[in-house]
């Protein structure tokens, strides 16, 4: 046995693997320990075969999977006697955990149960929250934990009741004039409060303007890992939160996993999750929190809320779903359709250049090259040919659909997907469709309570003392 | 009195297309360059320089070719560029990103009075759009994301009203100073640089700061202070040009495998 | 004695008050920076004979009244003898008298000017009536200025007659015989005249002759009859080659780039601006001037002539400027969207009789505003940025620029391997229409057999537009990296299918010190019909084809009859003309980087080529260029006309005739 020791296990070296490297930010030479790394001008990676010592670092962070090991022949020749040496005793390498790793494992194993936070405004609930809860009870139930709500606002302990009809059994409760309007310190510091004194493993938030300013705040200040903008959410074996979500504008998707701190974190866009089955009848508990906040604690106020409604510019550019129509749709009336379905669709009207030159949508719609360039998560490109000019705005978009009477039209070498037909006979029939599949499916929940607490005095532009 | 503007360079994402057979990102011929968000915050900061006659610092966390990209701030007449390079600093989650921004920020706090931090509401490789507000919690200024306009600022009574642009409606926000503001493309048009401000900015010296300089603990920043961590990355399923059914003779069939593929994706909710 | 005295006071008056006037306008040129235009003197001499003496430019084209400017050209040369000598006599009467030559000398000499003076009449009194009564579009043709040089010039000859029939009346002239019209006046209105009426009428139409000469001299700095005196030095300077290049720009600090201010125009600039003769040939051509847009090539010159007087003085006495040159919104002073609105096309100087320069003046102020002033329309912010940074217009990735030969087998390029760069361009390669042309171009090279491969996801932007727009700190840096590049690969011999890559490529990029070969794939495609390498064995007829010449290749390089004689191979069938074509051709609109603007104001430039071509009924349009190519196919969707007319590009329908 003592002779066979003496054979050095060799340990390869690390290389690239030509075209794999993702220009992540440093990874491999941040974790290399004999600074053996170097960055290209283009931020890839260049190992050093003399200082390599085939650590494996650099390969297990990399996330890519851009980097592998390899052995010289000799080593080859080394390993395979090895390998058939020790066939008779098979070692498993066990992992064997460091203090540091053994204490933060203990420390993450007190956190537990999954935590929704319920974005509200003026009372009136954003519908992601809802969405949330449908997934939020998808991890609890693998981890078989509880699913939770966070509610905080000002007279808003309705929403908690509404929570549990989308399966939350506990509901923790904020509510104080100081919350009246979201701010990030108050709200912050409320959320800390909460999750450092009944330590949830998982915290979803919408990824909403609010929850976005909000989920930086808390998990900078609980120093914890943060995802934006999941498209999926999972459980590993080990229990870990699995957080998908799309990178590098689009082209690829990353698997990230908070492993070391607690909780872990995640925004999650709004009609990514689907919206679960409501049911009334379920119930749960309210646990009542507070904290002694004043207002004069706080400089930051709310002078003023203006709802879009009343703000007469549609902004193309910043819409998620974009209706566009081009010279096919020969008429200016035939817009109306295109209106249709984006309101349908929540969305916006946009066209290309050519229907702003024959006078029928104003220039402020236009996409293109000299128009707006826009990224919705779904275009839908109407009797767009697709000239290049258009193309340079709109294709960067997520989903793109084209409907045109022309199978040759440059519009479909981008589209996701194409309808080859009549857009005047199409769109219409798509808005009708969906309409009468929504109908269906409003149906079942009629008894849903009017949870927009003042629906009824919504007012455009409203003045806060 | 300083606005410090965070920028980050980033490669043109809208340029990285995947091979279709390796399903790699092609990532060659990708020109590096300044978040296109930071691009208005940048240009922000410029505006109140002219407006309130305070001076504007850029400082940028990357790899030492980062430079280019400061340089072309500097074209642009901000007074001081700092560049945040460190191997140390390297494979940062946002995290460890905001430590070493907000670190960099209270160093230059300690020469001049910082009274803005500027930052693009997100970046276009990252898309996270929280490295504003950390920065914002960990140097506890006010944190005003998703700015779309700055309605005045009070530099006595350190006040700054500022409109955010929200989902469905606009909110109208007063804050003290300093303040960490995040903005939205729409907050303005940046502008283009004159040939004589890029040949000076030619010459003009970036400063750089490594951890020498800047004296982090290690454990906190870069990939080791990251609480996240990439487990693995792959290519999205994306239709490319399926034509859905045979609209022109029956238009209903298309219209319903449409939405069955739009609700498939999780675009429209039925 | 008294007379000759009197006469001397005057004309030394006079004489002086003009040398100052002269002296005046000419000093403010010093004020421009230096540019050679003393080179090739053998060709310059040529120039001058050719368009001054042989009036080639008033005679060429369809200019009707062209030959009346050539016969008054030429009667003034002769006059300016006359009055030469008629001056002088009238200081030193006993010394200088044409009537001291010898016989047949002086009889040839009076003939002579007598008929110049009747041809110089009767062309001063056309001209008069083509303004009453067949009157230029532009107006100032028809001001007081033009009526009181005409009315000048008239009372001139008539002078001269009333001079020289009274002598003849009274017997005192012996060469009579040799002057007709002269004679004639004597014996037909003469006749019966006492001698003293005839010497008053004689002495009065001395005086008048004496007086009017002498005012018409001092007039003419002062009205647009300068022309007379700068045209004919400025064909002497004129540009040597179709169009002027625009020159480099040396980019290093405490530089000025572009002209914001009159005095950094080139000293020619400056001096052009003293040729407008106000002909008004530039605005007819002018696509913006014909589409109503606020810009008129004959209005900017003259506003750089204004500034130049108002601010000239200040500025030679090195105050500041007061009228700026650029949005001062009032007479002598260019608006910035006008200086927008150029297309480049170089109609306007194709037509200027008085050689000036118009499009560089644009550029180099377009240059002041985006180098000095980085203001612009706001379209251009994206398509700077995307040139700059990703070689492209439209910021598309360079990974799609291969996307084109997905379906086909293309070689890159290697020096060795291959022979000629194919030089797709970023529209041939980005553009979906464009694409098609690009391969139909493949098709013919490989049918003639040519060796040619692609730069592929390497090709950069030839940086055309950039340079028109007047970005040339981008446009340095891009031909700098291209040209290393280029050298580094030995490209040598370039096959573009674009116009603009063809001119830039060709001619801009041999300032920065490569001579390519670049031959567009219009003149290869002849070339290869002519060498019998391309064989075009399917002839068809498409038929009517309507042909327009593309600007760049046209009026910047003449290139004209190759693809005519191309279609008509192709074909069996020569092109249709349009109203307009060859060197006076129509722009399409989109030259110069209108491209990459809107066009906001007035009628849309490529409609109303489109409305030109559809005259003529045809079945296809023919170009030769990516832009044009773009701008027919809207301007026909405008029109509702694309369903019947095809817009298709000369190697398309090269293509169709070959196997």
């Amino acid at each position: 046995m003592e002779e066979k020791k003496k054979i050095k296990k060799p340990r390869g070296k690390a290389r690239l693997i030509p075209g794999k490297c993702i220009a992540c930010g440093a990874r491999c030479q941040s974790s290399c320990p004999k600074d053996a790394i170097e960055m290209t001008e283009d931020c890839e990676p260049v190992i050093s075969i003399e200082e390599c010592i085939g650590c494996l670092k650099c390969i297990k962070v990399c996330p890519a999977d851009a980097i592998e090991i390899y052995f010289t022949p000799e080593e080859q020749r080394i390993l395979d006697e090895i390998k058939a040496r020790s066939r008779a005793v098979a070692e498993p390498e066990a992992e064997v955990l460091s203090d540091k790793e053994a204490a933060a494992l203990a420390k993450i194993k007190q956190y537990k149960g999954v935590w929704v936070f319920i974005e509200q405004t003026e009372g009136e609930p954003a519908l992601v929250a809802w969405e949330l809860l449908g997934a939020g009870a998808e991890l609890a139930r693998t981890l078989n934990v509880e699913l939770c709500s966070v509610v905080i606002g000002n007279k808003v302990e309705e929403l908690c009741r509404e929570s549990f009809a989308y399966g939350v059994t506990r509901s923790y409760l904020m509510d104080a004039p100081v919350f009246r309007f979201y701010r990030t310190e108050p709200y912050c510091q409320a959320i800390c409060y909460l999750v450092e004194k009944y330590k949830p493993e998982i915290v979803l938030v919408g990824a909403t303007g609010l929850g976005r300013d909000l989920a930086g705040a808390v998990a900078t200040k609980l120093e914890t890992g943060l995802t934006a903008d999941c498209t999926g959410l999972a459980i590993d074996d080990k229990g870990f939160l699995l957080q998908t979500r799309p990178a590098f504008g689009g082209n690829i998707m990353a698997t990230i996993l908070t492993e070391n701190t607690r909780p872990q974190m995640s925004t999650v866009r709004p009609r990514v999750m689907s919206l679960p089955v409501r049911d009334a009848s379920l119930r749960g508990e309210i646990v009542r929190e507070s904290m002694p906040l004043k207002e004069d604690d706080f400089t930051t106020k709310v002078l003023e809320i203006i709802k879009d409604s009343k703000l007469d510019a549609v902004d193309v550019a910043a819409a998620d779903v974009i209706v566009s129509g081009g010279r096919g749709m020969c008429a200016r009336e035939n817009f109306s359709i295109l209106q249709e379905l984006a309101d349908e669709l929540g969305g916006v009207v946009g066209c290309s250049r050519s229907v702003v030159e024959a006078g029928w949508m104003p220039v402020e719609r236009q996409v293109g090259q000299t128009g707006k360039t826009v990224r919705p998560k779904l275009y839908i490109a109407c009797g767009i040919s697709g000239a290049i000019q258009h193309l340079v705005g709109m294709q960067d978009s997520d989903v793109i659909i084209a409907i045109n009477q022309d199978r040759q039209a440059p519009i479909f070498e981008v589209a996701s997907y194409g309808i080859v037909g009549d857009v005047l006979k199409v769109v219409p029939v798509i808005t009708r469709r969906i309409s009468e599949l929504r109908a269906q499916r409003i149906k079942p929940k009629e008894n849903r309570q009017p949870i927009t607490k003042n629906a009824g005095d919504r007012k455009g532009r409203k003045h806060i003392d | 009195m300083l606005v410090v503007v965070c920028i980050k360079q980033v490669p043109d994402t809208t340029q990285v297309k995947i091979d279709p057979v390796t399903g790699n990102l092609i990532r060659e011929g990708v020109p590096f360059i300044m978040n296109p968000f930071d691009t208005h915050a940048l240009e922000e900061g410029l505006r109140l320089k002219g407006k309130y006659g305070l001076n504007v610092a850029v400082i940028s966390m990357g790899p030492p070719n980062t430079e280019i990209t400061l340089r072309k701030a500097l074209a642009l007449g901000v007074d001081n560029a700092v560049l945040l390079s460190d191997r140390a600093f390297g494979g940062a989650d946002t995290l460890a990103t905001s430590k070493v921004l907000a670190e960099a920020t209270r160093q230059l706090a300690q020469k001049e009075e910082v009274v803005i931090v500027l930052c693009g509401k997100q970046t276009i490789d990252g898309d996270t759009a929280q490295v504003g507000p950390g920065i914002a919690t960990r140097l506890g200024y006010s944190q005003l994301t998703l700015v779309e306009h700055i309605e005045n600022i009070d530099l006595q009574a350190k006040k700054i009203i500022a409109r955010r642009k929200l989902e469905g409606r606009d909110e109208v926000v007063e804050a003290s100073l300093p303040a960490m503001i995040s903005v939205v493309r729409e907050i303005n048009t940046p502008r283009y640089p004159t040939v004589p401000m890029r040949l000076m900015a030619e010459g003009a010296t970036v400063t750089l700061w490594d951890n020498k300089e800047m004296k982090l603990n290690e454990e906190t920043i870069g990939l080791k202070g990251s609480a996240t961590q990439v487990r693995k990355i792959f290519s999205p399923e994306r239709a490319v040009g399926e034509i859905l059914g045979d609209g022109a003779a029956n238009p209903d069939e298309a219209a319903n495998l449409l939405i069955d593929k739009l609700s498939e994706g999780g675009l429209i909710l039925i | 004695m008294t007379n000759s005295i009197l006469f001397l006071t005057i004309f030394l008056i006079s004489i002086s008050f003009f040398g100052w006037s002269c002296f005046r306008y000419f000093r403010l040129i010093t004020l421009g920076k230096a540019e050679n235009r003393f080179d090739h003197l053998g060709k310059r001499i040529r120039d001058l004979f050719l368009y001054s003496f042989a009036q080639r430019c008033s005679i060429s084209g369809s200019y009707r009244f062209g030959v009346n400017h050539a016969i008054l050209f030429w009667c003034f040369m002769i006059l300016l003898v006359a009055n030469t000598e008629f001056l002088l006599a009238g200081i030193f009467p006993d010394y200088i008298n044409l009537a001291n030559l010898p016989t047949g000398l002086y009889y040839t000499i009076a003939l002579i000017f007598d008929i110049a003076s009747l041809l110089a009449l009767l062309a001063v009194l056309t001209a008069a009536g083509r303004r009453l009564f067949f009157p230029p579009k532009y107006i100032e043709a028809r001001t007081r200025d033009a009526f009181f040089i005409l009315g000048m010039v008239a009372v001139l000859m008539l002078a001269f007659f009333g001079l020289h029939s009274s002598e003849i009346a009274q017997g005192s002239e012996r060469a009579a015989l040799y002057m007709p019209i002269s004679s004639f006046v004597a014996s037909s209105i003469l006749p019966g005249a006492s001698t003293e009426s005839l010497i008053s009428l004689a002495n009065i139409s001395w005086w008048i002759h004496a007086i009017v000469l002498l005012c018409f001299l001092n007039y003419l700095p002062y009205s647009k009859h300068m022309h007379i005196l700068t045209v004919i030095p400025n064909s002497f300077f004129k540009r040597l080659t179709r169009m002027s290049l625009q020159p480099r720009e040396e980019f290093n600090k405490g530089n000025v780039f572009g002209v914001g201010q009159v005095d950094q125009f080139t000293w020619k600039a400056l001096f052009d601006s003293y040729c407008c003769t106000e002909c008004g040939r530039c605005s007819d051509v002018c696509p913006a001037t014909s589409t109503n847009k606020p810009l008129n090539p004959r209005l900017v010159i003259h506003d750089i002539k204004e500034n130049l007087l108002t601010n000239g003085p200040m500025l030679i006495n090195k105050e500041q400027a007061k009228l700026p040159l650029i949005g001062g919104g009032q007479d002598g002073s260019i608006d910035e969207e006008v200086i927008w609105e150029c297309t480049t096309c170089g109609a306007c100087m194709e037509v200027c009789p008085a050689f000036i320069e118009h499009v560089p003046r644009i550029t180099d102020m377009r240059r002041d505003l985006v180098e000095m002033k980085a203001r612009f329309p706001q379209e251009l912010l994206n398509f700077f940025e995307n040139m700059e940074q990703r070689s492209n217009p439209w910021g598309i990735a360079p990974a799609e620029r291969t996307k084109w030969a997905a379906k086909i087998n293309v070689q890159p390029f290697e020096a060795g391997k291959t022979e000629c760069l194919f030089f797709v361009g970023c529209a041939g390669a980005y553009d979906a229409r464009s694409r098609h042309v690009t391969l139909a171009v493949t098709k013919i090279l490989d049918s003639a057999g040519v060796s040619w491969g692609i730069l592929g996801k390497d090709e950069p932007c030839c940086g055309d537009s950039l340079r028109r727009l007047g970005n040339e700190y981008v446009f340095d840096r891009m031909v700098k990296e291209n040209i290393e590049m280029f050298k580094e690969k030995g490209v040598r011999k370039v096959i573009t299918q674009c116009p603009h890559c063809y001119h830039t490529l060709k001619n801009d990029y041999r300032r920065y010190g490569i001579e390519l070969e670049v031959v567009h794939h219009t003149e290869l495609i002849n070339n290869l019909i002519k060498e019998g390498r391309l064989e075009l064995t399917q002839t068809r007829d498409l038929g009517n084809i309507a042909f327009h010449d593309s600007c760049y290749l046209g009026r910047y390089n003449n290139i004209y009859e190759a693809p005519r004689k191309a279609i008509a191979l192709a074909t069996n069938q020569a092109p249709v003309e349009m109203e307009r074509h060859h060197d006076r051709s129509f722009c399409c609109g989109a030259g110069g980087g209108r491209m990459w603007m809107e066009e906001k104001i007035g009628k849309h430039i490529n409609v109303l080529r489109i409305e030109e071509a559809m005259k003529e009924n045809p079945e296809t349009i023919c170009v030769c260029c990516p832009y044009c190519m773009t701008m027919f196919e809207d301007g026909l969707k405008d029109k509702g006309a694309d369903n019947r007319v095809k817009v298709l590009d000369l190697a398309e329908i090269i293509a169709k005739a070959i196997k």
